[in-house]
């Protein structure tokens, strides 16, 4: 119960930077992948075959960008930790990838995510480029199709599965949620107790009404007019930087679930 | 994996949303298959639609729902192997038009096809999907009277709090009152709806509310099954395309009326299902595991 009222918080948050950090972690975890131009011998420029592809940015940097581009839904965004869970399991314990291989893995869940879970989504012409000219159409939909067949198709989700994939995002907002209930239960004793003691009927029966309204206990959240205040106030620019710089402890601001008045 | 050399492939049977259906005949097994075809448009992708048909067909099994038994992806093509059915119900209504006249079931077949459908539809809704887009054409029947929902390439699953459910879903003749007026909260009773238009459409032989568009679909059911107000349908108003100037109806009688065009004898235990499956408002629909227990199937469920 408090696991599906915390996840039904969760999805209709907007995207913050701290669950594109999660999906970040989430995916380097599936598979080990080479670090680009680390080798210890010089390699030679890779071949002229794929016409001008733009060098590889940070997983994170890469996951950011798609999400401005597409305005993807927090819950399409985030199932897809589930197919990342999946694939991680199915995948052998030895197996290792390239440098773009997280990047392949993150993109084809998304899609996957999206084309399963919506009943419009982009194709997948637009998601190459969504992706800065760092795949191009022919990728991503090998991509796609390789995913389609690791997983057998198997692309339906329990929700059980989504409460332990997202657990590290859920369980602040249950946190809070607990919090806020005691709160609004200590409230309607306190309100009970006055009516009481006054001993005026008309008190009585508006205390829970009274203490819903003045406590902030299921959010009023940020709407999906989050959209147009994502793109606008942060450019990939700032947002990476600010991803960055972000402590890493700091999975979590509570504030961004509750209303301000909670803290 | 099967591969598409194991298969030999037959005379087409049909043109579906997004594929091509061909006959297909298993050369190591000897078993007849339906090849559904779907041309892969490189821009697209996999298209969603079939996303969804495989992953959600895969793990179908009921005898009532036709058997997805491989899929073949290649590049350029997809291929969905299905269990090979004879018909669809489309064709065999239309089969039985004499002249200008369509002629419905006989009773006892209309009783075994209804009971079939929503065997088929309690088993979706069981496993947590919904079809939306249930009507003759996707309901296919063999030689032996069997009938399996077919084509969820408009399937979907529900249950997880995923967003944006569209209400462009389902054929126009087969789509519910609530969908109509644009509702996009919509569960199981999605599906019944269809159920009881094409209960209707089996005993007459003609489809139970043929509009030309949105706004005629719902004058047409308004006007058979009378209008709604917030007071038997609380919330309707809050429906974006709801019309708070739409004119009055008075319900008719269902009955008396689909008994003018069938030769067969109208109960009334099946009116009273009838009236179940096609209320307006989908809270009051009957769930499919309902109307099986309804008493005009007494015979298939009292042994």
């Amino acid at each position: 119960m408090c696991d599906a009222k915390a996840l039904r918080v969760l999805f209709k948050s907007p995207v913050t930077d701290d669950m594109i950090r999660f999906l970040t972690n989430t995916t380097l975890r599936v598979i080990p992948c080479a670090k680009e131009t680390k080798s210890a011998y010089p390699s030679p420029p890779a071949s002229p075959s794929r016409s001008s592809k733009r060098p590889l940015p940070s997983l994170m940097t890469f996951i950011t960008r798609l999400v401005r581009y597409t305005n993807v839904y927090t819950s399409t965004l985030l199932t897809a930790t589930c197919y990342l869970h999946k694939l991680q399991k199915i995948l052998p314990k030895d197996a290792h990838g390239l440098p773009s291989t997280s990047h392949r893995i993150f993109l084809a869940c998304l899609i996957l995510s999206a084309k399963f879970h919506n009943d419009s989504s982009p194709q997948n012409r637009h998601w190459a480029e969504y992706t800065d000219g760092v795949f191009c159409l022919e990728d991503v939909n090998l991509m796609e199709r390789q995913l389609l067949q690791l997983l057998n198709w198997d692309l339906r989700i329990e929700e059980e599965a989504l409460y332990d994939s997202l657990e590290p995002l859920l369980e602040p907002i249950k946190h809070d949620l607990e919090r806020s209930r005691k709160i609004m239960a200590r409230n309607q004793y306190h309100q009970r107790n006055i009516s009481v003691s006054s001993s005026t009927s008309t008190l009585v029966g508006t205390p829970s009404i009274q203490s819903l309204k003045s406590l902030p206990y299921l959010p009023k959240l940020p709407s999906l007019s989050r959209l147009s205040s994502w793109s606008s106030t942060s450019t990939p620019k700032t947002l990476s930087n600010k991803l960055t710089q972000m402590d890493a402890s700091h999975v979590y601001s509570h504030n961004d679930y509750s209303t301000a008045t909670l803290v | 994996m099967a591969s598409s050399s194991q298969f030999k492939q037959l005379e087409k049977l049909g043109n579906g949303t997004y594929a091509t259906v061909y006959k297909g005949l298993n050369k190591t097994t000897g078993v007849y298959v339906a090849l559904k075809e779907v041309k892969l448009d490189s821009e697209e992708g996999t298209p969603s639609t079939a996303v969804r048909e495989i992953s959600l067909m895969k793990e179908l099994k009921h005898e009532n729902i036709v058997r997805l038994y491989d899929v073949i992806h290649t590049e350029n093509k997809l291929t969905l192997v299905f269990e090979f059915m004879d018909n669809d119900l489309k064709k065999y209504m239309d089969s039985r038009i004499v002249g200008n006249t369509p002629y419905g079931f006989e009773m006892s077949l209309v009783k075994y096809f209804e009971w079939q459908l929503l065997q088929g539809v309690a088993f979706c809704h069981e496993n947590r999907i919904l079809h939306r887009d249930l009507k003759p054409q996707n309901l296919l029947i063999n030689n032996k009277g069997q009938l399996k929902l077919g084509d969820f390439g408009l399937a979907r699953a529900f249950g997880i709090p995923v967003n944006t459910f569209s209400s462009e879903v389902v054929t126009l003749w087969y789509r519910a009152p609530d969908v109509l007026m644009g509702s996009r909260t919509y569960s199981t009773s999605i599906d019944i709806w269809s159920c009881g238009c094409i209960l209707a459409e089996m005993i007459t032989g003609r489809p139970l509310f043929p509009g030309t568009n949105d706004e005629e679909q719902l004058k047409l059911i308004f006007e058979t099954m009378g209008t709604s107000s917030e007071r038997t349908w609380p919330g309707i108003s809050n429906l974006p395309k709801y019309n708070a100037q739409q004119p009055q109806h008075l319900p008719k009688d269902l009955g008396a009326l689909l008994q003018t065009q069938t030769r067969e004898k109208m109960d009334l235990a099946l009116v009273d299902l009838l009236y179940g499956l096609l209320q307006l408002n989908p809270d009051r629909r009957l769930s499919a595991k309902q109307a099986l227990n309804h008493p005009w199937f007494a015979e298939y469920y009292q042994h």
